[in-house]
């Protein structure tokens, strides 16, 4: 037996990791963790959720600024200091990355700085030193998909590199209309690139309610986004001067840009870590099959995060990781949700959980939905909002709360009493009895359950 | 989807004790579940507020006792009879039937009964009987939905037989009793009797009867009150035969009759149903004839 060894080893260091580590840890297993970053946290920390949010309030800054003029505040022409920004922006991501050690640390976990690959099902090889473990989980998480037969050029940015800030591109192309490429919209277009945004669906966000997307979209419109949906890129020249980019479809000819982002989703990297070589399945696409439990077919080894599939999201991971670290101790554990929320943190937010209408309509579920406008919300107007929606789906028989979808400042904190009122099987008698402050932007959801129940007196 | 609306740390209590929650709320008759139902240890106690806390007694301080776990199978059948208990509103009809051309029968047909090596029991006439009076009165050929919004009219007649087994109780049915002769009846009786017994009664011979038939003529009784075996809407028990006297006219004439006892789902049948039921069957059983017509 090698001394190199730990009850639970958890490869990788991201939201689902470190929770699936310190979760371990507090239940008093000797947790190992590995990723071959320099800082704990991930993507998400580093390269993801938290770099772009920062961003997106230097976009919300700019935006309001600029509105100002509308309420008699002028601010003049507003300079942007890039270098400044990102060092802001960095600094986030230190604290909360910084922060994550000191958490770590106070449990005992023990961070290696590497690469590993499954050598047994018991055992990994750690850049060259061997491991022997009882139980392992895999949260490797995932890359930016690359779209295949694009020219190799340092102006064709993934996500990754669009939150580098490297420079405010005159025209910035981004192709894929999704959350990650709406947020980069948003950043951009604020930092005053002429941005366009290509979409294969014949919506942004697909998926999402298209009601609520279309408000999005008109929007970001408003801001100066070009958006051509049901359009696909068929062709990429590079030039010197800029990236031609050959469309098709809805918009069809060739946009110039000084800078693309990729923003097509994302793979799952669960390959890097070689899972055949513990027994573990893994598919064509990487992906890695779990249980409720998130036990792979092996069951001491588990996986969480993007590793098992969509929807890839940080807060499923760490659900997972708690859920992963709980059945490796012996609890009976179980990811038993279908409302997992999805939030674009654009200018307004798109949030939504459950069942989309659609959904429900593909699922022959027996359903209705309320809406209410947000142009008829006092709180909305009196803090400048511009258009927005809050549409709730039910059962028509027991008026059991089945989806939410909410588009408007701050929808994605919004979301969380629908996300909570549908774990716990509210109705929308429960939603429209329950006292929201006024006037709150919270007031729209008892509102759209008042309207439903023919009690509404705010239309 | 699970159905059942349970908030998630009633879902995660439920996981722990490994209770299955679409299970308890459908043995509860109910689409959703709180925490006291988890807490209960989710086996329905039979009564409304699910206190079990009368049961929680040091039995020991009033004098000896020895403990003794009950069996999986015996936890099945109380959860089921506390289910049936609670959530059916049961009445049960009282009345009895001559024996008196049932047992002449049976004489008669002694000799051919050994030569077959069958027992003609009064089991089987009675199963025959049953059988003939569900055809006439399909309303006790029922199931109500867990709802109550729909009865489903069954166009089979299986009759479920209790038997008495050292393990507890079992229910084997007998198929399509209405289209066999009382030959074959008391064969699979017996049959399926015996190997209730021994344990050897395969999944498929239980579940689905029509009615069910609860016997305790051989041991004795003059009347009980049986519990209806959900999903169906009546049960018939039968109790001793007693020889009682019957006025013709002036004159008292001693009669061997069966007692019987018929509980019944209130919320599908009605008394003047059960007293016309039961009576249509005690016509069969002293006219044994008329099961032919």
């Amino acid at each position: 037996m090698s001394d190199n060894h730990a009850d639970l080893i958890v490869l990788g260091a991201g939201p689902g990791g470190y929770a699936c580590a310190f979760r371990a840890a507090d239940l008093g297993c000797n947790v190992v963790m590995v990723d071959p970053r320099a800082t704990l946290g991930g993507v998400c920390l580093n390269v993801g959720c938290i770099p772009s949010k920062a961003l997106l309030h230097a976009a919300e800054i700019l935006r309001e600024a600029r509105h100002g003029q509308d309420w008699g505040l002028s601010t003049g022409e507003i300079s942007i200091d890039l270098d400044k920004l990102r060092a802001k922006k960095d600094s986030i991501v230190e604290q909360l990355t910084n922060g994550l050690v000191g958490l770590s640390k106070r449990r005992k976990v023990q961070n290696i700085r590497g690469s590993a690959v499954f050598t047994g099902d018991q055992t990994l090889n750690i850049d060259g030193e061997n491991w022997t473990f009882d139980q392992a989980v895999i949260a490797v998480g995932s890359a930016p998909v690359r779209l295949p037969g694009w020219p190799d050029d340092e102006r064709i940015w993934d996500s990754t590199d669009a939150l580098e800030l490297r420079e405010i591109p005159k025209n910035l192309t981004i192709v894929g209309g999704g959350i990650i490429g709406l947020e980069m919209a948003t950043v951009y277009a604020a930092l005053g690139s002429k941005v366009s945004v290509i979409e294969f669906m014949d919506q942004i966000a697909p998926g999402a309610d298209p009601e609520a997307a279309s408000i999005l979209h008109k929007a970001l419109e408003q801001e100066g986004v070009t958006i051509h949906t049901s359009t696909k890129v068929t062709g990429v020249k590079a030039s010197k001067s800029a990236l031609e980019l050959q469309c098709d479809g809805a918009f069809e000819g060739v946009i110039k840009s000084n800078a693309v982002i990729q923003a097509v989703g994302r793979h799952s990297n669960g390959s890097l870590v070689d899972p055949s070589a513990a027994g573990v399945k893994i598919d064509e696409k990487n992906i890695i099959d779990v249980d409720s439990s998130c036990r792979t077919n092996v069951p001491h080894i588990f996986a969480i995060g993007d590793v098992t599939g969509n929807p890839m999201l940080a807060h499923r991971a760490t659900h997972q990781g708690h859920v992963a670290a709980e059945a490796a101790c012996g609890h009976a554990a179980a990811l038993d949700t279908q409302f997992i929320p999805s939030v674009a943190y654009t200018l307004p937010e798109l949030a939504w959980a459950g069942l989309t209408q659609m959904q429900a309509k593909e699922g022959g579920i027996a359903h209705k939905t309320t809406s209410f406008p947000w142009a008829a919300s006092g709180r909305n107007l009196a803090s400048g909002g511009g258009d927005g929606l809050t549409k709730l789906i039910y059962c028509p028989h027991t008026h059991q709360v089945l989806g939410a979808t909410i588009v408007g400042r701050n929808a994605g904190e919004l979301l969380a009493e629908c996300v909570l009122a549908m774990e716990m099987g509210a109705t929308l008698e429960d939603i429209s009895l329950s006292v929201h402050a006024h006037p709150t932007l919270s007031e729209t959801i008892g509102f759209s359950a008042e309207r439903a129940l023919g009690t509404l007196t705010d239309l | 989807m699970s159905n059942v609306i349970a908030p998630p740390s009633v879902r995660a209590l439920a996981r722990q004790k490994g209770i299955d929650l679409e299970t308890l709320a459908k043995n509860l008759g109910r689409t959703s579940i709180a925490r006291e139902d988890v807490e209960g240890g989710g086996t329905p106690t039979g009564s409304a507020s699910n206190d079990a806390s009368f049961w929680d007694v040091d039995h020991s301080q009033f004098g000896p006792v020895t403990e003794e776990p009950t069996s999986r199978f015996a936890q099945a059948a109380a959860a089921n009879l506390g289910a049936a208990n609670a959530l059916i509103p049961q009445v049960t009809h009282h009345d009895r039937a001559d024996v008196r051309a049932i047992e002449a029968l049976r004489t008669d047909l002694k000799p051919e009964a050994r030569a077959r090596g069958v027992k003609l029991t009064g089991l089987a006439f009675q199963a025959k009987a049953l059988a003939c009076a569900l055809r006439e009165f399909p309303t006790f050929n029922s199931s109500l939905s867990s709802d109550g919004k729909k009865l489903t009219l069954k166009g089979y007649v299986h009759i479920g037989i209790a038997v008495d087994t050292a393990f507890g109780l079992m229910v084997p049915v007998v198929r399509d009793v209405d289209q066999k002769g009382l030959w074959q009846i008391a064969k699979e009786i017996s049959d399926l009797a015996t190997r209730a017994q021994n344990r050897k009664i395969r999944p498929d011979e239980m579940g689905g009867a029509s009615m069910t038939i609860s016997n305790l003529g051989g041991i004795g009784g003059i009347g009980f009150t049986p519990i209806v075996n959900p999903p169906e809407v009546a049960i018939l028990g039968i109790t001793r035969t007693e020889t009682v006297t019957v006025w013709n006219g002036e004159t008292p004439s001693p009669v061997p009759m069966v007692p019987l006892d018929l509980s019944y789902d209130h919320r599908v049948i009605n008394g003047a149903d059960a007293a016309r039921f039961l009576s249509y069957f005690a016509g069969l059983i002293a006219e044994p004839r008329r099961m032919l017509i």
